[in-house]
């Protein structure tokens, strides 16, 4: 195999507690804004945990008509949107149908999702099978009429990055001449919100939403929810390059392992993170001291801002003062299935823009993590390389490399 | 917009040795007997609580796993840098059920903090990375009536890579759906649910392998409709030819992106020269 085929990223479709299309999230990142709010979509009264980040009102794609979604639940509409924004955003939309358009879409709960959704609806779907919902992967091979494979990959917070290394993987195969990849998640319900609540992994800091998401603070108290999706268009290098299609950035390395350890607990012992990260960089060619930026997996969560801190102390070793790091789940919360899909965009941005999104809620800086923290306000810098951490439950590891081509 | 040429595939048909399978269908009312004896092997070292939350079907395919294993004659440290793919079948319906009970009567305190992580569609392979010690990847596949073809798909992308020494495939589903409608103390109940589980150690096939091959090609095909008197490929399908004896020299199914998969054994294809499988697709049996 010829694993040393470039893939680009060349389309991105989103949306997001900071927005639903790349340039509005660019735009709110780099400002430091928070889209973390009390919750208005259902009652959160006897809920510990009353906030989070929810994603607006999801459009209707151009091309599709309004009405035709009408029955749609949230998480199909969002799956949809992020598929089609990104395609139209690449310049496939209109040839999508004329070659072999792959499909790898993260997803952690889809079922439970719906039978939850259609229970607070008055539905029986749970307890009628026969009545189950379309699977979301077939349902967009046709809606969008993709005619190459498709596959849902779940790794909790982690599958956005198992997303990308399958696509970019069936790429370097030659099974796809083009692929769709990335998370889609609308987990914010009300058991969902509960369940977390009651495991004590959430931020009861209600009185202050947008203040809650603090990773790295000392006085962080868990994690915020959030929801939302994005999906990327990858392709080959060569191919891109000669239709002069626009480049976000290249997918240069992947690297993954698994704790072993507990399904929700981070493992003390570092050294499964830390073998993930270090086969990202020997995947894409890289050392520690030419990455620029690493997106952080950071939730807010006491036990794993520290953990991860330790996985990059080993990873970079000297060279971790001067490696600019920050968790961009300050702002738009944990997206949880896809929160490695949409830390990606931060990165991309990372690129684009040549400045570092920030960790906002820093103000006291906990004394065990000691990064070269991008504190509350973004910051111009020179960014070529790029590194995106997720950790899921489930004990995944997974690091992404994003590189300007 | 000019389309790009397309390329030919690098690796159309990836194969792999089965070194060892477990396969099995547990009726629902027996699976709460699974949960305090995991994985009876003896390198395994799990508290009896391990499975206490996990779900029906992730006992069951752990004890699939388990099944493997001593086919394997291998401490369980082996399989230490292995991955895992866990395809579970509408995973979570009956404890949802009972969750959504929970709430309705208690509110937000009743529900579990552990319906999530052990009802999410990564929980099979997590569990079972957590009680081998895998270090490798583990993630979930499919989910839904698919999950069979998504993870051959998965899986096929993983082996042709060639970077793991090994690869974990379990599937799992219940036939009929464990509905909320079934209870466990009704003795009259209609047909009982059965959870049925194959798990499938894979490995890059060695030199002179005898034994069991799975080829997994086509993926490189755009989706299509299955041809005429081709078998789509369903697990439980699987499970017969595994324990079939005596072992059938091929099997072949239509995967539903238009892609194949295979077991055959493995002598078969190396140099013995077998009417089944040196003819045209359609002699080889097609299971139904």
């Amino acid at each position: 195999m010829n694993k040393r085929t470039a893939v680009w990223i060349t389309g991105v479709g989103a949306a997001t507690p900071l927005g639903n299309s790349y340039a509005a999230i660019a735009e709110n990142l780099l400002a430091g804004r928070s889209g973390v709010r009390l919750l208005c979509g259902f009652d959160t009264s006897q809920h510990p945990s009353r906030i989070g980040g929810e994603v607006s009102a999801i459009p209707c794609p151009d091309d599709c008509q309004p009405e035709a979604l009408g029955s749609f639940s949230r998480l199909q509409r969002l799956t949809l949107w992020c598929c089609a924004t990104a395609l139209q955003d690449a310049g496939w939309w209109p040839k999508r149908s004329d070659t072999r358009l792959g499909l790898v879409l993260g997803t952690g709960a889809e079922w439970l999702v719906h039978w939850e959704a259609d229970a607070f609806a008055g539905g029986q779907r749970i307890a009628q099978p026969l009545e189950d919902n379309e699977p979301l992967v077939r349902q967009a091979c046709r809606l969008l009429q993709l005619s190459g494979p498709a596959v849902s990959v779940s790794a909790a917070c982690a599958s956005g990055n198992y997303a990308l290394a399958q696509a970019r993987r069936w790429l370097e195969l030659g099974w796809v001449d083009v692929c769709l990849a990335g998370a889609c998640d609308m987990v914010m319900t009300p058991l969902s919100l509960a369940g977390f609540g009651n495991l004590r992994a959430l931020s009861r800091r209600n009185d202050d939403p947008q203040g809650a998401s603090r990773p790295f603070d000392r006085d962080r108290d868990g994690f915020v929810m959030g929801e939302g999706g994005a999906m990327f268009v990858l392709e080959r290098a060569d191919g891109a390059r000669r239709r002069g299609a626009r480049c976000y950035g290249e997918v240069a390395g992947n690297g993954a392992s698994s704790d072993a350890y507990h399904m929700v607990i981070p493992s003390p012992h570092p050294e499964p993170a830390i073998a993930a990260m270090r086969q990202a960089l020997e995947d894409a060619r890289l050392n520690p001291q030419q990455v620029d930026y690493v997106n952080a997996h950071a939730t807010s969560t006491p036990v794993g801002d520290v953990a991860e801190a330790r996985v990059l102390e080993a990873v970079f070793g000297e060279a971790l003062p001067s490696v600019p790091v920050s968790s961009t789940k300050s702002m738009t919360g944990h997206l949880l299935t896809a929160a490695a899909a949409v830390e990606a965009i931060a990165c991309l941005v990372a690129l684009e823009r040549q400045a570092l999104p920030p960790t906002i809620n820093l103000h006291h800086p906990d004394p065990e993590i000691r990064l070269c923290h991008v504190a509350n306000q973004a910051r111009e810098h020179p960014v070529r390389v790029t590194v995106s951490n997720s950790f899921g439950f489930g004990g995944s590891n997974t690091c992404v490399v994003l590189k300007a081509a | 917009m000019s389309a790009p040429s397309l390329s030919a595939p690098v690796a159309d048909e990836v194969a792999s040795a089965i070194l060892a399978h477990g396969a099995l269908r547990v009726p629902a009312r027996d699976i709460a007997a699974l949960r305090q004896q995991p994985l009876p092997h003896p390198t395994a070292r799990l508290s009896t609580s391990f499975l206490k939350h996990a779900d029906e079907q992730t006992v069951v395919g752990l004890v699939a796993v388990g099944q493997a294993l001593e086919r394997l004659d291998r401490d369980i440290a082996s399989v230490r840098g292995w991955g895992v793919l866990g395809a579970p079948r509408f995973l979570g319906r009956f404890a949802l059920a009972e969750a959504l009970r929970r709430f309705a009567d208690e509110g937000a305190w009743g529900i579990s903090p552990h319906l999530i992580p052990h009802r999410s569609l990564h929980a099979l392979s997590g569990t079972v990375s957590q009680a081998l010690g895998i270090q490798g990847p583990n993630f979930g596949v499919g989910g839904g009536p698919d999950a069979g073809t998504e993870v051959f798909t998965v899986a096929a992308a993983l082996l042709a890579d060639g970077c793991l020494p090994g690869l974990w495939i379990i599937m799992t589903g219940f036939e009929p759906e464990l509905t909320p409608q079934f209870s466990t103390s009704t003795s009259d109940a209609p047909t009982e649910p059965v959870c049925s589980a194959v798990a499938l150690a894979l490995v890059p096939p060695p030199p002179h392998h005898s034994g069991r091959t799975l080829r997994i090609g086509g993926l490189c095909r755009r989706s299509s409709p299955t041809p005429a008197g081709q078998a789509v490929f369903r697990w439980e399908s699987l499970i017969d030819v595994l324990t079939t004896q005596p072992l059938l020299p091929a099997t072949r199914w239509q995967l539903s992106n238009g892609g194949w998969v295979a077991v055959e054994l493995a002598e078969r294809r190396v140099g013995i020269a077998h009417p089944a499988v040196e003819s045209a697709e359609g002699s080889m049996r097609n299971c139904a």
